[in-house]
């Protein structure tokens, strides 16, 4: 749905608010997104205007080697890092407007994220884990976290570890766990930076298809992979060089 | 720890990452863990953390058998007596400096929910990141990461830090910066165990103790004798055998067998030249963390315990001793190399 004020900051911006109900919004809207990063050496451009939309219900994969600027890229959708110029839009909320207040507000309750080394808390159990976003946001009350937290370990079969630590179980266990924290505040968008990066291949395997059962139950998704074998599975890849969208904007 | 041993099963078979380890660790010490990958130093840590369990001996911290705790006390314990730090921060990446630090404040609800904030913002100046706060990990150096994990890790008060490989992941100076961090925790009352495979970093603390294939290396052995190569020195571990003689003894360095090795645990031994006109000349007096051996004994030579007090000695000798030097040549290059850092001394 159209909200009033996205309307007014969309008119703000001058970008155009599609009201015309046959054709969806873009859930993700980038224009002309720069990072410049200032090094001992200089500044380095790690994305050099990057215009791109995501509508819901994609699986997106961003593919390019090692520098290209798949993370920054990923870091501008979470709001993780801001731009040094352009636009990020992200369902109709400019986060590259917010102030950090607002972003951590806005980040914790819309997008989940998972990360190729898990960051799960090592002293927590599986359940805290996974509690642990919704009890930050306060979106659900306390024992309904609970039981919110063992459906969504249900959900990656993971459920008779719950009171497990991260380090009494694999890799690919532990990523799984990190999927259902992503899920915990129930966003409507994951960004995934190479999470099968670690994994073997039997495993990667395993994760992506949960990956691929979210997407099918209406989740956004946008993944930065170095196989070119899970991309091809995506409903559509990107391949970033040198900072530069080349292929398949 | 007492007599721990952790043996993880894996599909190659088991291994025995931890074995009949047994340490203590006293309040207010700075201890380091040190030896090489895979020689069971997380391994330990964990047993320590309660992280992983043991998979027979005990850990008691403070009277409390930790692994008969159940999960939930064990957390709870956890939060109230460790801090942990990781080589890897483990900072939530989502997460400002300021929220990481006061996560732990949460977990545990020690302090009343007004008082956080201003103790995180405290303990993020303590470790020299005031102004920081706002900021994402992600937008900080690794030292800072690192210094904000220290932070967070002093979140609820704990007296105890435990933190595995905390400059694995740091360049020098940065590495000399988080040390730097740790001293200041033992000046405040801390008690700190960092591992390490930094020797140059684990010199700054008071006592090191040196892992080896799952096994700690003896103190002694690694103290006098610091150029053996760890397997060299976890086999003198496993043979050396405690000897006391009364002060002022005269000891057998005469034995027909000339390849024995001394340490010295307490007391001191003089060693002595016989001269002509019946007296002796000092050639050395060797006090504890001394080692002496018998190829390094000249003709003419006498040696005593000190006249003070009882001398107290781990000795090796025997043909096993003598088969294990003949197969291992460059142990007499270590020990040679091991004088020249304890040099004979006290003589005239």
């Amino acid at each position: 749905m159209v909200t009033l004020v996205q309307i007014e900051l969309a008119r703000e911006a001058e970008l155009p608010v599609a009201l015309d109900p046959s054709r969806p919004n873009p859930l993700i809207r980038l224009r002309g997104v720069v990072k410049v990063y200032k090094t001992a050496a200089g500044d380095f451009q790690a994305l050099k205007g990057i215009d791109l939309d995501v509508y819901p219900g994609e699986f997106l994969g961003i593919i390019g080697k090692s520098g290209a600027g798949k993370t920054t890229l990923i870091n501008m959708l979470t709001g993780v890092d801001r731009p040094t110029r352009g636009e990020v839009w992200i369902n109709g909320v400019p986060i590259h407007r917010l102030d950090e207040n607002r972003l951590a507000h806005w980040r914790g309750r819309n997008v989940g994220i998972i990360y190729q080394s898990f960051y799960l808390m090592p002293t927590l159990n599986l359940l805290a884990n996974v509690i642990l976003p919704m009890d930050l946001c306060g979106l659900y009350r306390p024992g309904r976290s609970e039981q919110r937290a063992l459906q969504l370990l249900r959900m990656v079969e993971l459920e008779q570890h719950a009171h497990k630590l991260p380090s009494a179980i694999s890799g690919g266990q532990q990523q799984r766990v990190a999927i259902a924290r992503a899920l915990a505040n129930d966003p409507q968008f994951i960004a995934a930076d190479e999470p099968t990066g670690r994994l073997d291949s039997g495993t990667a395997e395993v994760i992506f298809r949960i990956f691929a059962q979210l997407v099918e139950q209406g989740k956004t998704i946008v993944m930065v992979t170095h196989d070119q074998a899970l991309a091809r599975r995506m409903t559509r890849t990107l391949r970033l060089v040198d900072g530069c969208i080349v292929d398949g904007s | 720890m007492s007599e721990v041993v952790k043996v993880f099963k894996n599909a190659g078979g088991e291994f025995t990452a931890l074995n009949r380890v047994t340490a203590c660790f006293y309040a207010g010490e700075f201890v380091s863990v040190v030896g090489k990958s895979g020689s069971g130093k997380s391994t330990l840590v964990n047993m320590l953390t309660g992280i992983d369990h043991p998979t027979s001996g005990t850990v008691r911290v403070s009277d409390i058998d930790i692994h008969r705790l159940s999960e939930n006390d064990m957390s709870v314990w956890r939060g109230n007596n460790l801090g942990i730090v990781f080589q890897f921060f483990q900072l939530l990446p989502t997460l400002t400096l300021l929220e990481n630090v006061m996560l732990p404040m949460y977990l545990i609800g020690k302090y009343a929910p007004a008082e956080r904030e201003e103790r995180a913002l405290r303990l993020l100046e303590r470790v020299g990141l005031r102004g920081m706060e706002d900021k994402l990990p992600a937008a900080v150096s690794g030292g800072q990461q690192q210094s904000a994990a220290i932070a967070r890790a002093l979140a609820n008060d704990p007296p105890i830090i435990i933190a595995d490989e905390p400059t694995g992941n740091l360049d020098s100076r940065a590495a000399e910066e988080v040390f730097d961090l740790f001293t200041n925790l033992i000046d405040a009352g801390k008690t700190v165990l960092v591992v390490t495979h930094d020797i140059s970093l684990a010199k700054r603390t008071s006592r090191t103790l040196l892992l080896s294939d799952g096994e700690l290396i003896n103190p002694w052995v690694a103290h006098a004798l610091p150029r053996l190569a760890h397997s060299e020195m976890l086999w003198l571990t496993h043979h050396v055998q405690p000897v006391s003689y009364p002060a002022g003894a005269l000891l057998p360095i005469d034995d027909e067998n000339s390849e024995w090795l001394w340490l010295v645990t307490a007391g001191q031994i003089d060693l002595v030249e016989a001269t002509t006109t019946g007296g002796g000349r000092l050639i050395a007096s060797l006090p504890g963390g001394s080692f002496l051996a018998g190829r390094e004994i000249q003709p003419g030579w006498l040696a005593h315990a000190g006249a003070d007090r009882p001398l107290e000695l781990l000795v090796v000798a025997g043909a096993d001793f003598t088969h294990w030097c003949d197969q291992h040549p460059a142990v007499w290059t270590g020990l040679k190399q091991s004088r020249r850092l304890h040099p004979f001394s006290g003589g005239q």
